[in-house]
């Protein structure tokens, strides 16, 4: 694996896929994919298999809803799409990842000697 | 909802439709990989490196859906399934081992289910009523100097003087019912055995004579028409109403709604049914079984009059009424005792004469939520002895399965390595091997169920006696099924842990690697041995306690009672008062006992007023000429009145002077024959025929001895020979019922209709009540040990059987596996006889430890049994030495066959077989 990738945090994918859903409207897991790899350009890599599990995981605490369609090649697949729980659970996690991105921030800021 | 709610009713959803889901998921990872693919062929891949650059992409999909498959349900539900199928295909691979483990299972826990059963009706049910855990019963404790002389029914005489009763009088129960402000409203009962006749048909029915607020303090209310109301028993002879148990209206109504409105005669006195009682309703006195009839109170001079004075509603002498009430919140228990005591003194100073020294009873409060639970209380500890012992069975049945288990487990030894080696966890490997353990646990348990079942009225049946028509039904429910489930999940993991904890510490490489054969040994010689002799530890004691219980019925069964038991019918006529006064009884008695002795096939015919070995007694004053001054109580002797022919029908000889004949009759001289007994407790170097002695109330009379008879037991076979006394009945005031003792060769089913033809020819409304033979009299006197002897040889018999099994078992695996050893033993000159003796001496030893860890637990354990033995003490050295003996036989006759294969081992085809 080249060092310059990342790999994925936990529960960040959910985050993740639950603001792609947000932002695209419903998508099969092949669509989501396709999405996070665009947007993290490359920065990170992702066994695209544990999208499954992380939809699995929505979908049991009813955050995101399937149903079976076609896809635009015509082939039947399982789209996601986001449930109005879930609208909610992105809300407080965007603010979550906020805050805490935040904190973060500001301690790598910190500068060395500027003991508290 | 919040989410992890959310997530497990998703789970629970996910239990079904696993298969759609997991194909769906298949489905959608292929298409995923495909869309892949082609993306990569459309950058300009290679077919190939394009598939396998998909595949890398996504990742490992079996371990994907393996995950998937996880958490789409529970994790333990998901694969407990497969547990149970592989299970399942374990046990049906080796059916004898499932065969005898299930079978072994099945009984021991159907003796526990059948014995839990019985106990749970007899010891631990509560009356059928709402809140019955509310009821108080009033009881009282008083010393030798009790100012209460007169009782009738439920009282206790403690060895030292102490006295125990649950009876007060009427008018007693009136004042303490007024004044009573600690508990609900006091309710009172009576219940006594009456003649009935119910369409057209005498019987012997138990009537409850009831207050009239019992059924509203109790709360119950008939299934059918009313029950008893206050209206009912206001007045003293008024209120001819009946309420009929369930038994009774399906017995002799057919559960017709008709039955409302029709009249039953009890003792002689018309009563109109109003109601019909709820199913299970058993009054308040017992739990076990339902009086027939509930009357009210007010109806008691009616029908149940006792000698001197009709009415017992305005009697403050006799105390003879059971008084109960319900729990008022607030008030504590020891609170209500404390008032009720009070009031108890009170009344009773208010109603009796108090002489000076004399000292009042005591009011107790106790628990009323199995009425008097007399039942309880009698066959608490053989009830408790039998669930030890059915316990010590079902431990037996583990044991061996553990041991049976450990034998396939070091076979099994290899699968688990592989198990293990192929990355199954310890975790894994353990509860694959616990599942089966309860899988076989399961199959032995619906087994013992089964049985439980079919057995659930064999042990009443064997405790009751014979001619009872109101048998004690065991009904299975859910308590007994989530006993019989509980016992089988506990056995289940007792046997399955041990085998499950050697497996999971197996060493993948060490297992894989050495031959099977030098790691079993070794492991298995451990734990096998043990438990083959913690087998025969339990077989030992519940082997030594068969004995006990065999030679203490065998003792009791050998004893000489003192007349002839065989060919011997019982049964009791029993005329009411009302209309057979003092006198007129007799003469009934004459008329019938003629009417007897005239049948065909009758050889003799006893009139007695107590029936032999049937643990009633009556006794009497008895002061002779020769010791003037016996007013006290030394003076009373068990006596019996009798017929004429009473000592050639029941074959009593007669040692001394004569017996009774035609010339005693009511005008003639009053006579009387004493026992040897008596002779030489009370007429010491004196011959006592021609002396005369006085007895019962009238002191004026003096009776003369004509003759001395041999001893007979009395009551019970327990007990010694009493001294005793006779006197004609016919010279008697008044008898009242008398059982019948009738020489015949006839069965009593021949000759029963003869008999009632001639007591309905008397009277119409007389029952012949509780016909059976002396010998059936008798065994229901040793009914308890009988059922013992028993149950208890069944449960030695199945231990032996389960140890068998278990040293066999471990015997034969030895020599299977130390085939090589005994080839070199054999080829280096070892002769057959002396393998064959290491084989036993092997045995021998293990019995032996067994052995004597088990006579040590019975030599400590038969103590507490000691009261239920008779004639031998706890240790018995012949039944100890006898049981060791017997193990000893039956653990060498197990081994034998191991023993003499090992004998039969081919040197060089031993050798040659590794």
């Amino acid at each position: 694996m080249s060092t310059d990738k990342s790999e994925v945090l936990q529960g960040t994918l959910d985050l993740m896929i639950l603001k792609t859903l947000h932002a695209l409207g419903p998508l099969h897991g092949f669509g989501i994919a396709r999405r996070i790899e665009q947007v993290s350009e490359d920065v990170l890599t992702l066994n695209e298999g544990t999208v499954y599990t992380s939809l699995l995981r929505l979908q049991q605490q009813g955050w995101i809803d399937s149903e079976w369609g076609t896809s635009e090649n015509n082939r039947k697949a399982r789209f996601y799409a986001i449930t109005r729980r879930g609208l909610k659970q992105l809300a407080i996690e965007t603010e979550n990842w906020k805050r805490i991105s935040g904190v973060i921030g500001r301690v790598l800021r910190l500068e060395g000697g500027k003991q508290l | 909802m919040n989410s992890g709610a959310f997530r497990f009713v998703s789970r629970v959803r996910g239990l079904f439709g696993q298969k759609k889901a997991e194909s769906e998921f298949i489905g959608e990872m292929q298409m995923h990989l495909q869309l892949l693919t082609e993306k990569f062929i459309r950058q300009g891949m290679s077919r190939e490196d394009a598939d396998s650059a998909a595949r890398s992409q996504f990742g490992n999909t079996t371990l994907l859906r393996q995950r998937h498959r996880e958490s789409r349900t529970f994790l333990s539900f998901s694969t407990i399934f497969q547990d149970v199928r592989y299970g399942l295909r374990m046990l049906r691979k080796s059916p004898g081992f499932t065969a005898i483990a299930a079978t072994s299972l099945a009984l021991a826990i159907g003796a526990n289910t059948a014995i839990f059963s019985v106990a749970k009706i007899l010891l631990y049910e509560r009356l059928h009523v709402a809140h019955a855990d509310q009821l108080r019963m009033l009881r009282w404790t008083a010393d030798r100097h009790n100012a209460v002389h007169a009782m009738w029914g439920d009282f206790d005489t403690v060895p030292d003087g102490e006295m125990m009763g649950t009876i007060f009088s009427y008018p007693v129960y009136q004042q303490m019912r007024a004044h009573n402000q600690v508990l609900e409203d006091l309710f009172a009962y009576k219940e006594d055995s009456m003649n009935a006749t119910m369409r057209g048909k005498a019987q012997r029915v138990n009537v409850a004579m009831v207050s009239g607020n019992f059924y509203s303090a109790l709360g119950t209310r008939a299934q059918l028409g009313r029950g008893i109301q206050e209206t009912d028993d206001d007045v003293p002879g008024a209120g001819a109403v009946a309420v009929i148990s369930e038994g009774v209206w399906e017995r002799e109504f057919g559960r017709s709604q008709a039955v409302i409105g029709q009249t039953i005669d009890v003792n002689q006195s018309h009563f109109t049914i109003v109601g019909v009682n709820p199913r299970g309703f058993t009054g308040a006195k017992n739990v076990q079984q339902s009086p027939d009839i509930f009357v009210p109170l007010s109806m008691q001079p009616l029908v149940d009059p006792k000698d001197k004075k009709a009415s017992l509603l305005d009697d403050s002498e006799l105390w003879w009424l059971n008084v109960a009430g319900r729990s008022k919140p607030g008030v504590l228990d020891a609170q209500a005792q404390a008032a009720l005591n009070v009031e108890l003194a009170a009344a009773t100073r208010a109603t009796i004469p108090v002489k000076t020294g004399d000292t009042m009873p005591h009011l107790v409060l106790v628990d009323g939520s199995r009425g008097l639970n007399f039942v309880g209380r009698t066959f608490k500890k053989p009830v408790y002895v039998l669930i030890a012992l059915t316990g010590f069975v079902l431990l037996l049945a583990c044991a061996n399965i553990a041991n049976l288990q450990l034998a396939r487990g070091s076979q099994r030894q290899r699968e688990m390595s592989v198990r293990l080696a192929l990355g199954a966890g310890r975790g894994r490997v353990v509860r694959q091997l616990l599942t089966e353990s309860i899988l076989l646990a399961a199959l032995g348990g619906a087994g013992g169920l089964f049985l439980g079942y079919l057995g659930r009225n064999a042990i009443p049946k064997l405790m009751a006696n014979p001619w009872d028509l109101n048998q004690l039904n065991v009904s299975m429910d859910w308590g007994v099924f989530a006993f019989a489930s509980a016992i089988t999940l506990l056995t289940g993991l007792a046997f399955g842990i041990a085998p499950a904890w050697l497996a999971a510490r197996a060493e993948v490489s060490s297992s894989l690697k050495e031959t099977s054969q030098t790691t079993t040994r070794r492991r298995k010689g451990l734990g096998g041995k043990s438990i083959v002799t913690f087998q025969i530890a339990l077989s030992t004691l519940l082997v030594v306690g068969a004995g006990l219980f065999l030679r203490s019925l065998f003792a009791l069964d050998s004893i000489d009672v003192g007349f002839r038991t065989d060919h011997l019918i019982l049964f009791e006529v029993s005329p009411p008062v009302q209309r057979y006064g003092p006198g007129k009884d007799v003469q009934l008695h004459q008329r019938l006992e003629q009417g007897f002795a005239a049948l065909p096939g009758v050889e003799g015919v006893a009139p007695s007023w107590t029936a032999y070995i049937a643990d009633n007694i009556s006794n009497d004053d008895f002061i002779p000429e020769s010791e003037p001054d016996s007013n006290d109580h030394h003076g009373a002797e068990d006596v019996n009145a009798v017929g004429n022919s009473f000592f050639e029908t029941m074959g009593i000889p007669i040692i001394a002077g004569r017996g009774f004949g035609p010339q005693d009759t009511a005008s003639s001289q009053r006579v009387a024959i004493i026992n040897q007994a008596l002779a030489k407790k009370r007429f010491p170097n004196m011959d006592p025929v021609g002396r005369r002695f006085q007895t019962g109330d009238d002191k004026r009379v003096w009776v003369r001895i004509v003759g001395v008879c041999a001893d007979t037991h009395y009551a019970s076979l327990r007990l010694p020979a009493p001294p005793q006394f006779f006197m004609p009945y016919v010279q008697q005031p008044d008898v009242g019922g008398m059982t019948y003792a009738l020489r015949t060769q006839l069965d009593p089913s021949q000759i029963g209709p003869a008999l009632r033809h001639v007591v309905q020819q008397a009277d119409r409304d007389l029952p012949v009540i509780d016909m059976r033979t002396q010998r059936e009299q008798i065994d229901a006197n040793i009914q308890i040990e009988r059922t013992f002897a028993a149950l208890t040889g069944a449960f030695g018999v199945l231990a032996l059987a389960l140890a068998c099994v278990g040293i066999y078992g471990v015997m034969a695996y030895s020599v299977a596996n130390r085939r090589n050893e005994i080839g070199i033993r054999m080829a280096l000159g070892a002769q057959p006889g002396q393998v064959r003796g290491m084989i036993l001496r092997e045995s021998a030893w293990l019995a032996v430890a067994g052995i004597v860890v088990g006579v040590a637990a019975a030599l400590v354990l038969t103590r507490l049994i000691k009261s239920m033995l008779y004639g031998i003490e706890a240790y018995d050295p012949p039944t100890l030495a006898g049981g060791v003996l017997f193990l000893l036989a039956v653990v060498l006759a197990a081994s034998w066959i191991p023993a003499r294969r090992a004998a039969g081992v081919q040197p060089t085809e031993a050798l040659r077989h590794e």
